[in-house]
């Protein structure tokens, strides 16, 4: 179903930067609404997506001033928790009657610090009032004798799914705040064993699937988005194998690097529609029962609970772009069979840039379908499906995955961090003032 | 929502919540990021919430305070563990508990923490099914279990959540947990994959379970065992008539292949079944994946090479085009291996001529 390039280059679809930049600076601008309450726990996550949209559209100066920044900057370090590490939000943190009893119930969360660091970096903060020590200390704490990580550590059990989602953000801290050096830190005089790097990449390994993608434990379906995880995670701690057989000494990951990779460029589907009834032979059918929510917990907010939040009035109808009359674009599915969604244009296109191999899949047709078809006309952003109402969660990773397949308005972003480039240049300097400090 | 009257505050004026001192959240400053408009409801309960959490209380209200919460904001990443414990340090009927989450189960379908707070249920009533006093520990409401009553239960709910959606990834692993935890690789798990295939041949989270089944029990051979390989290639070959361009049992069977140690080449005949390049007037071919497999076996098994192009050009050109950028990578890969140089388009005439040379 491919189009012909004569055409393609007369209807290359336009990213409408204007009404995207509208969209981020009323989310940095307002509240949200309170449909956003069940993502109040997400609150650092939903920061992130905040500022670095800003960032990757450079509009981030415009939206905000110096002093706003210093603000923003000063809430993501209120989230920090006394033990190291951050919180989610200000939600959980009990306060004046803290105390070692009630301890448990106010944990520092690993993704939080993800984000939090991730934030600061964005807005140019030195990281000075970083907790580094008690960061690092904290780190394997978190990890399992399996070797995968979790989200909280409450009565001194590390609590959350086995997933690879806290193994990312978690060798992601470990590399915002020592980079590539690996074994026991000496820090003021204290010693800080660092994780175990190879119980890592064996829990990466058992959860690589007969399909050849990664799932989140072993036996699970393989997963683009726990694929992604893996893999950046791997790219972290320098134990990525992207060719050829797998190293021992020491252990990478994944087994079979053309496995995953194949099982990756098969996430591009031409499949869009999830109300489309059409079986056809060389269509994958889309699941008819796929309900309209994020897999893996992680929430837009917006259509979570059926009602839209009440910035994003809803328009009478969606514009239909001229693309629909055409064979506009393939998105990415998240498994095989599954219809096509905004955010596995990241998930399983950052997925191919971290293995090396940027170039197969096709960048053009994913820009047709993330501009031509889940770009919302009106409000900016993207949403899941196509004509489907912006969402924090779709609209960066819209962005992300744009800048990743070649769309020249959007700074360059960096595949393992899902930030801009510019930002991820920061980290060397930040290094050197931590090795400097010690 | 919880409905109260307008000016009443739920635990503000309820004279059983007398005692506590709500904790209202920690400043945020001038420029706090992703703020929330909360509703009242909403920052009265968190407030009573954090005051609970502050004393470590473990009782009957708190069970009503925490259902709350987890109502407006099922995410709480501590509030289920919380939960968890007042429910079983009060000795709460956990049958009940499960009943509430069968019955909230479709607004948090999506959400990690209620499926991890049901597994602790569920093991928490039944921690070691394999012996004959279910129960352990004090004795609580439902002591005394009926084991096969309880997987009932819980193969049924789950069997309901498919019905809403058959590829929720959660469920799914929930019920890898329930085979393993209640030892059911015997019990109609089989038939189930084979039902859920039927329903939906492309559903591909039946097919990995099925996976499961065969191959995920400790000990188990799986299709190491031959008349296990058989059966799973005989049924998986059935799937694939029914829906050629379907990838999921195309996967499934090369990793029956890879992982019983057979070469990809003992399914070339039945691969030819959907891509026959042998006929004069051109090709016949009705599923990509076969004509993938198919180059896997020139390249790899047979080492005949030229086919093997044959294959990756007619995917990259006509039978596959949007990955075609990934089957020219292939040629290449090919190519190298061969040591020739590239010449990786074929003009049509030259194709047609090199069909007729080729002996299949």
């Amino acid at each position: 179903m491919a189009i012909s390039k004569a055409e393609d280059a007369m209807l290359e679809p336009q990213l409408d930067k204007i009404r995207h930049v509208k969209y981020w600076t009323r989310c940095i601008k307002t509240l949200l609404p309170h449909q956003y309450t069940s993502n109040d726990s997400n609150r650092m996550y939903l920061a992130f997506f905040i500022v670095s949209a800003l960032d990757l559209l450079d509009a981030l100066d415009a939206a905000s001033n110096e002093e706003e920044r210093q603000g923003y900057i000063n809430w993501v370090y209120r989230c920090q928790h006394p033990d190291g590490g951050f919180r989610m939000w200000p939600g959980t943190d009990l306060g004046a009657r803290s105390n070692p009893e009630n301890a448990q119930w106010d944990p520092a969360n690993i993704p939080a610090t993800y984000f939090a660091l991730s934030i600061l970096l964005i807005l140019k903060d030195d990281f000075k009032r970083v907790n580094y020590e008690a960061t690092l200390a904290w780190l394997p704490k978190m990890q399992r004798p399996d070797g995968s990580f979790g989200e909280t550590l409450v009565n001194g059990r590390v609590e959350g799914g086995q997933d690879p989602r806290f193994g990312y953000c978690a060798t992601g801290i470990r590399f915002m705040l020592r980079g590539s050096s690996t074994g026991d830190l000496s820090v003021n005089g204290r010693t800080i064993p660092d994780v175990d790097l190879d119980a890592f990449v064996r829990c990466v390994r058992v959860a690589e699937a007969y399909e050849g993608g990664i799932a989140d434990a072993p036996f699970h379906e393989p997963h683009a988005g726990y694929t992604f995880c893996s893999l950046g995670a791997l790219a972290f701690i320098g134990r990525l194998s992207t060719k050829g057989s797998i190293d021992e000494t020491p252990p990478t990951a994944p087994c079979d690097p053309g496995a995953v990779v194949s099982w990756l460029v098969h996430r591009q589907t031409e499949l869009t529609d999830p109300d489309a009834g059409v079986d056809s032979e060389f269509t994958a059918p889309q699941d008819m029962d796929d309900v309209r929510e994020l897999e893996n917990g992680k929430t837009s907010g917006a259509q979570h609970d059926g009602t839209v939040p009440a910035h994003q009035d809803p328009v009478g109808t969606t514009a239909i772009s001229i693309f629909d009359l055409l064979v506009d674009g393939a998105g990415m599915n998240g498994r095989i069979n599954k219809v096509a969604d905004t955010c596995y244009g990241f998930w399983s296109g950052a997925s191919l840039h971290i293995m090396q191999q940027p170039k197969l899949y096709d960048q053009e047709a994913i820009r047709r379908y993330l501009i031509g078809k889940t770009q919302h006309p009106v409000l900016g952003g993207h949403g899941k499906f196509p004509g489907d109402l912006p969402d924090l969660l779709h609209s960066y990773l819209g962005l992300a995955a744009l800048s990743l397949a070649g769309c020249g308005e959007i700074k360059a972003v960096d595949a393992r961090m899902c930030l801009s480039k510019d930002a991820c240049a920061r980290l060397p300097a930040i290094w050197q003032s931590f090795t400097a400090g010690r | 929502m919880p409905e109260h009257a307008e000016d009443e505050a739920k635990y503000y004026d309820d004279p059983e919540w007398a005692d506590i001192e709500p904790i209202q959240q920690a400043d945020q400053g001038p420029n706090p990021l992703a703020a929330i408009a909360y509703t009242d409801e909403y920052a009265e309960a968190m407030a009573y919430l954090r005051a609970v959490m502050a004393r470590d209380e473990k009782s009957e209200r708190v069970l009503r305070l925490t259902k709350d919460v987890i109502e407006m904001n099922p995410a709480h990443y501590t509030v289920w563990l919380y939960r968890a414990q007042v429910l079983f340090a009060t000795h709460a009927d956990l049958h009940k508990e499960l009943e509430w989450l069968n019955e909230t189960a479709s607004q948090y379908q999506k959400n990690y923490q209620i499926w991890h707070h049901r597994q602790l249920i569920v093991s928490r009533l039944c921690p070691d099914p394999a012996s004959s006093a279910a129960a352990r520990g004090p004795p609580f409401p439902g002591a005394g279990i009926d084991v096969d009553s309880l997987v009932a239960k819980e193969t049924s709910f789950v069997a309901s959540m498919f019905d809403k959606d058959a590829k929720n990834y959660h469920v799914w692993s929930y019920r890898q947990w329930l085979v393993r935890h209640f030892g059911l690789w015997d019990k109609g798990e089989l038939e189930f994959t084979e039902a859920s295939i039927e329903k939906d041949v492309r559903n591909n989270s039946a097919w990995n379970h099925r996976w499961y089944v065969v191959n995920g029990k400790e000990g188990s051979e799986g299709v190491k065992e031959e008349k296990v390989r058989e059966r799973e290639i005989a049924f998986t070959k059935r799937q694939i008539r029914l829906a050629p361009q379907n990838q999921s049992p195309w996967n499934y069977l090369r990793g029956v292949l890879r992982k019983a140690n057979l070469r990809f080449s003992t399914v070339q005949d039945f691969c030819v079944e959907f891509a026959d390049l042998s006929k004069p007037e051109g090709d016949d071919v009705f599923s990509s994946h076969a004509l993938d497999l198919l180059a896997d076996i020139y390249a790899v098994d047979e080492g005949r090479n030229e086919q093997a192009k044959r294959c990756l050009l007619l995917l990259k050109d006509k039978y596959d085009p949007i990955r075609a950028n990934y089957w020219q990578y292939r040629l290449e890969m090919l190519d190298r291996e061969m040591g020739s140089g590239i010449d990786s388009h074929l003009p049509e005439h030259e194709t047609r001529n090199l069909t007729s040379a080729v002996s299949v």
